[in-house]
């Protein structure tokens, strides 16, 4: 009896999902894709992009000439990169998923390998023909073409001029120990924090691996293990350690939580090290501060050459799943455009996907300053087993606040060896 | 009477201390919320704010869809409270007056399913979801709220119905009442603070229920109050005028609730012990 | 005030059977002959709910914890059956038991306090004057009512870094080294803030209960302690103890289960660092399985969990068992 009874509830509440089976299909049926005499009217395309990633002023433009070209709808969505991988997984396993979406350099291979990612191969032969190939090597994976390069970027050190002049610096700092020797006058001489440096600030620690050559994993047999015991590695995390010394930012926490540009804006901090658009950040929060934002290239040991940054960068791509795959390589035609890529690299200072489009840099003060690291900028490794290493808690981060808490680098990467092996090895 | 002035002393004293610490954190967060930035992030913290700011507020409130949020959130937990109530009242009818075979199941049953850690089915909970074609909507939060307070309800009501003296009930089947209409008009009304605080806990439930929102519901439109506060949170940590304005508003409902339910569930039960 | 309100299943039962053993007894059945079904159909709309939506979830989760399912299984909606792999894994793994020992240390510790420090304020409540029980239960109600994701947030807040007002008052209190202490930065200190802020949560709950439960303690029966010369402690021992104990059992078993699960906090305040130190099995679970997309690995880790809450748990569905029993 009971049973029975249950099983007819079991039927109303199918009922209620197949009804709203119905409703979903309705909206983006089979077919729809497809351009009509009206192009694609009436038609919706979302894509996901990071935070600060591209300015307002650049989707507006995008989505004007997209909504003019197909007659369809564009949404930007925001995103936060804090649970990105969580949220973009389950998305893209979902009937709807975004159509475009922005995905981190690192973490391009990994997705590329599920299965989620569309094949992009007709989009390049069509418009990357002359995309910088180093640039578009995070995109391909197993001889396919699974994203297409977006945007690259580099950190600088941004400052707020204010305070160096009040300091009495004149000039910026050509070598990691001036650097370090001008923020130490800044904290003798101001009330003002000398830099704001983060314990977690992982992007630059890995840029500073960079710079000494090391790499964070090594082959041992057919797979990966980790390479935080290279002594080159610890030499990284000294450097890291000195400078963050001079920092009060908590050292278990990154740079986006707080967003270290909020923490600048407020105007009592010399100096970050960061991307350019973070700039836009601390104008947001205080728009007073536009006027002393100054940028210089990250200083390394010598003069002669900068410090190793880490070569972020985006990609974009198309969700395999997506049920308007014609009107989403509309979309990265038209974003990906020379005119749009020049636009986006002008109003970010980003590297763009091509060499012809760099001249839209010129006069660009973050881009000038991060130029001359770029050359030797290098990314974390191009495997897939790498995106589960991102994943919080980030075994690199652990070992980044256990050093500067205290630890010798050795014992930190003993302590965090294992969950960084395991997350390497981890079953796909 | 035969206590001497420091056994009468300490009891009001402890009262008083307990009551600060009590009250403090609730304080702090109002206080932070309305104190310009300068005070907040002062070297000596200002106890009592005397310039009062509204900008926090301001901030916390200008976020997009933030009324969204708030709709949503109203309507899930509402619709939650609701539905758990009608269902749990029938329940717990039934396990506090009737003899039936099994009964003794049902109350482990129900405290059993008390237990459920929904945290961590919530992948299970994602892929059901997301095969019915059901994400990004309302419904199955709202039902699922329903059932994370549904045993809560059942055995707390279960109480209550117990609590009501038979001899009422009774009194009104021999009036020529039925059993529905006794229990309509008996024994409802005897329920009510019982109703009102079983409802209470559900709304705090639901009211802040984040992580399953989170995995269930990506579209801003479907999004409820506690991811707008987690996220803020991240976004801007350090701006504690903001975060704290913002703590202030999703506890203020919650807090109101309190007072006012409070208040009636009392005078509901005083009442019914009056007549009992 | 609150008095009854929230007052756990079994307190008002044991009114029910008080009733039931007195005069009452020999009631006519009349009213229960209302159809033997009637009971189930009354049950019947819950019972659904709970298969449905519990149910269902659950035995999901045992099939997924059967499965290897990661990224590219769940993009592509793929079933790769994986035996007891997930089960072996974890169980042969130093992590999962150290999760468990510490879950069931830090539920312990928890419960411990607020059950203690609970019982004190209830009976303190008890002993005030009318004026002062209102003005601590005011307190009492403010902090219970405060949500669980506004009250972490308010708790980062007082023990902030920099700005805390707690490294504030530790400083001022000539802790100097306090006055820049990074509370996330330790296990134990992570913990700590943890800790306070379910204590502050949870008394309330138990506080005002429980001084709802000590006001219908018959006074008969302390005048017949007392005549039979017990004094204050003697009358509490034969006399408050016995009569609040089912009252003081529902509300461990209460407080264990929300303890235990106290996901949100644990994860709020520190993510369950630093160096994942702080992860009950809850935080365990999610971390594993949503966090590092091992999805089949967090089900396994989920199922091994709601066993251990229900062994936490089992002494006292025994008494209920036992109770219910008697009942009928």
């Amino acid at each position: 009896m009971k049973r029975k009874l249950i099983s007819a509830i079991g039927v109303a509440g199918m009922m209620i999902s197949l009804a709203a089976c119905g409703g979903d299909n309705g909206d983006n049926g089979d077919g729809g894709d497809k351009a009509g005499a009206d192009g694609y009217a009436g038609q919706t395309l979302t894509v996901w992009v990071m935070d600060g990633s591209s300015p307002d002023q650049w989707q507006k433009d995008v989505q004007a000439a997209f909504e003019k070209k197909t007659k369809a709808k564009v949404k930007f969505e925001v995103q936060q990169w804090n649970g990105i991988q969580q949220k973009l997984t389950t998305a893209l396993s979902e009937e709807n998923p975004p159509d475009v979406f922005e995905i981190g350099n690192t973490q391009t291979p990994a997705y590329a390998k599920t299965g989620g990612l569309a094949d992009l191969a007709d989009l390049k032969t069509e418009i990357g023909a002359d995309w910088t190939a180093s640039l578009n090597e995070s995109s391909i994976y197993d001889g396919k073409q699974y994203a297409a390069p977006w945007y690259f970027a580099n950190r600088v050190v941004l400052y707020n001029k204010k305070i160096w002049a009040e300091a009495g610096i004149k000039d910026t700092p050509k070598t990691r120990d001036e650097f370090y020797a001008d923020l130490k006058q800044i904290g003798e001489k101001t009330d003002a924090e000398p830099i704001y440096l983060p314990g977690q600030n992982w992007y630059h620690f890995v840029g500073l691996t960079i710079g000494e050559g090391a790499e964070l994993v090594k082959k041992d047999g057919d797979k990966y293990v980790s390479n935080l015991a290279d002594p080159k590695i610890g030499a990284a995390m000294e450097t890291y350690k000195k400078f963050q010394a001079l920092s009060k930012a908590p050292k278990d926490k990154d740079e986006a939580t707080p967003q270290q540009g909020e923490v600048f804006g407020k105007g009592d901090v010399g100096a970050f090290i960061g991307m350019g658009w973070e700039a836009g950040i601390a104008i947001k929060a205080n728009p007073k501060i536009e006027k002393e934002i100054g940028y210089f290239t990250i200083p390394g040991a010598t003069a002669d050459k900068p410090e190793g940054v880490f070569l972020g960068g985006s990609n974009l791509a198309v969700a395999a799943g997506s049920q308007k795959q014609e009107l989403a390589k509309e979309f990265l035609k038209i974003a990906l455009s020379d005119q749009y890529e020049g636009e986006l690299a002008k109003l970010n200072g980003v590297i763009p996907n091509k060499e012809s489009l760099q001249t839209n840099l010129k006069g660009n003060v973050v881009a000038e300053a991060a130029a001359p690291a770029a050359a030797g900028g290098g990314t974390t490794p191009l495997i897939p087993e790498w995106a589960a290493v991102e994943n919080a808690p980030n075994p690199v981060k652990t070992y980044m606040t256990a050093v500067l808490n205290g630890k010798s680098p050795a014992e930190a990467a003993k302590q965090v060896e294992d969950e960084f092996n395991k997350r390497l090895s981890q079953q796909q | 009477m035969k206590r001497s002035l420091f056994g009468r002393l300490w009891p009001n004293v402890t009262a008083v201390v307990l009551f600060i610490g009590f009250v403090f954190p609730v304080y702090w967060m109002f206080s932070t919320a309305f104190k310009p930035t300068g005070d907040i992030i002062s070297e000596n913290p200002v106890w009592f704010p005397t310039d009062i700011t509204f900008e926090h507020f301001k901030k916390a409130t200008g976020v997009d869809h933030f009324w969204t949020y708030v709709t949503n959130s109203l309507i899930v937990t509402l619709c939650a409270v609701g539905l758990s109530l009608a269902v749990a009242l029938a329940g717990s009818f039934a396990l506090a007056r009737m003899r039936f075979k099994g009964r003794r199941g049902f109350v482990i049953g129900f405290m059993v399913a008390q237990m459920a850690p929904w945290e961590v089915m919530i992948i299970a909970m994602y892929m059901i979801v997301r095969d019915a074609s059901m994400l990004n909507s309302l419904v199955p939060l709202t039902v699922f709220y329903m059932m994370m307070i549904l045993p809560f309800t059942i055995l707390t009501l279960r109480g209550f119905v117990a609590a009501v003296p038979r001899e009422l009930e009774e009194a009104a089947m021999v009036d020529g009442c039925g059993r529905a209409q006794a229990f309509r008009k008996v024994i409802l009304p005897l329920l009510a603070p019982g109703l009102m605080s079983t409802s209470l806990f559900g709304f705090i439930t639901a009211w802040n229920e984040f992580p399953l929102v989170l995995v269930l519901n990506k579209e801003a439109e479907a999004q409820t109050l506690p991811l707008w506060l987690s996220s803020f949170q991240t976004a801007f940590g350090n701006d504690w005028g903001a975060t704290m304005a913002a703590s202030s508003l999703f506890a203020v409902p919650i807090l109101i609730l309190f007072v006012f339910l409070q208040r009636k569930a009392v005078s509901g039960l005083t009442a019914g012990a009056v007549k009992g | 005030m609150t008095v009854q309100t929230e007052r756990p299943p079994s307190g008002p039962v044991d009114v029910t059977k008080r009733d039931e053993s007195g005069p009452a007894r020999p009631r006519p059945r009349a009213a229960f002959r209302a159809g033997a079904l009637t009971p189930y159909l009354l049950l019947l709309p819950a019972c659904a709910a709970t298969v449905l939506l519990l149910g269902w979830p659950l035995v999901k989760d045992v099939l997924l914890s059967f499965q290897n399912l990661n990224m590219a299984q769940l993009i592509q909606h793929v079933t790769e059956w994986n035996g007891v792999d997930n089960y072996k894994e974890v169980l042969t793994g130093e992590d999962f038991w150290r999760v468990t020992l510490r879950s069931i240390l830090f539920t312990a510790v928890n419960v411990a306090l607020i059950m203690v420090a609970g019982a004190l304020v209830g009976l303190l409540l008890a002993r005030l004057g009318k004026r002062m029980r209102v003005l601590l239960l005011v307190g009492l109600v403010l902090a219970w009512a405060m949500p669980v994701v506004a009250a972490t947030t308010v708790y980062q807040w007082l023990f902030a870094q920099r700005f805390g007002v707690v490294n504030w008052v530790l400083d001022r209190l000539g802790w100097h080294s306090m006055a820049d202490y990074s509370w996330t930065s330790s296990q134990m200190s992570t913990f700590f803030v943890v800790t306070v802020l379910i204590v502050w949560m949870s008394i309330p709950f138990v506080a005002i209960n429980l001084y709802a439960a000590t006001t219908t303690i018959p006074s008969e029966l302390y005048e017949a302690a007392s005549l039979d010369g017990a004094g204050g402690w003697k009358s509490f021992t034969t006399v408050t103890l016995p009569f609040l104990r089912p009252f003081l059992y529902a509300t461990t078993f209460l407080e264990i289960i929300w303890v235990f699960k106290a996901f949100v906090q644990v994860f709020t305040i520190n993510g369950g660092g630093p160096d994942r130190l702080t992860e009950i099995l809850p935080v365990y679970a999610y971390i594993e399985g949503v966090g590092n997309q091992h999805y089949g690995m967090g089900a396994a880790i989920a199922v091994l969990t709601i066993l251990i809450l229900l062994g936490l748990t089992a002494y006292y569905l025994r008494i209920v068992l036992k109770q219910e029993e008697d009942e009928l």
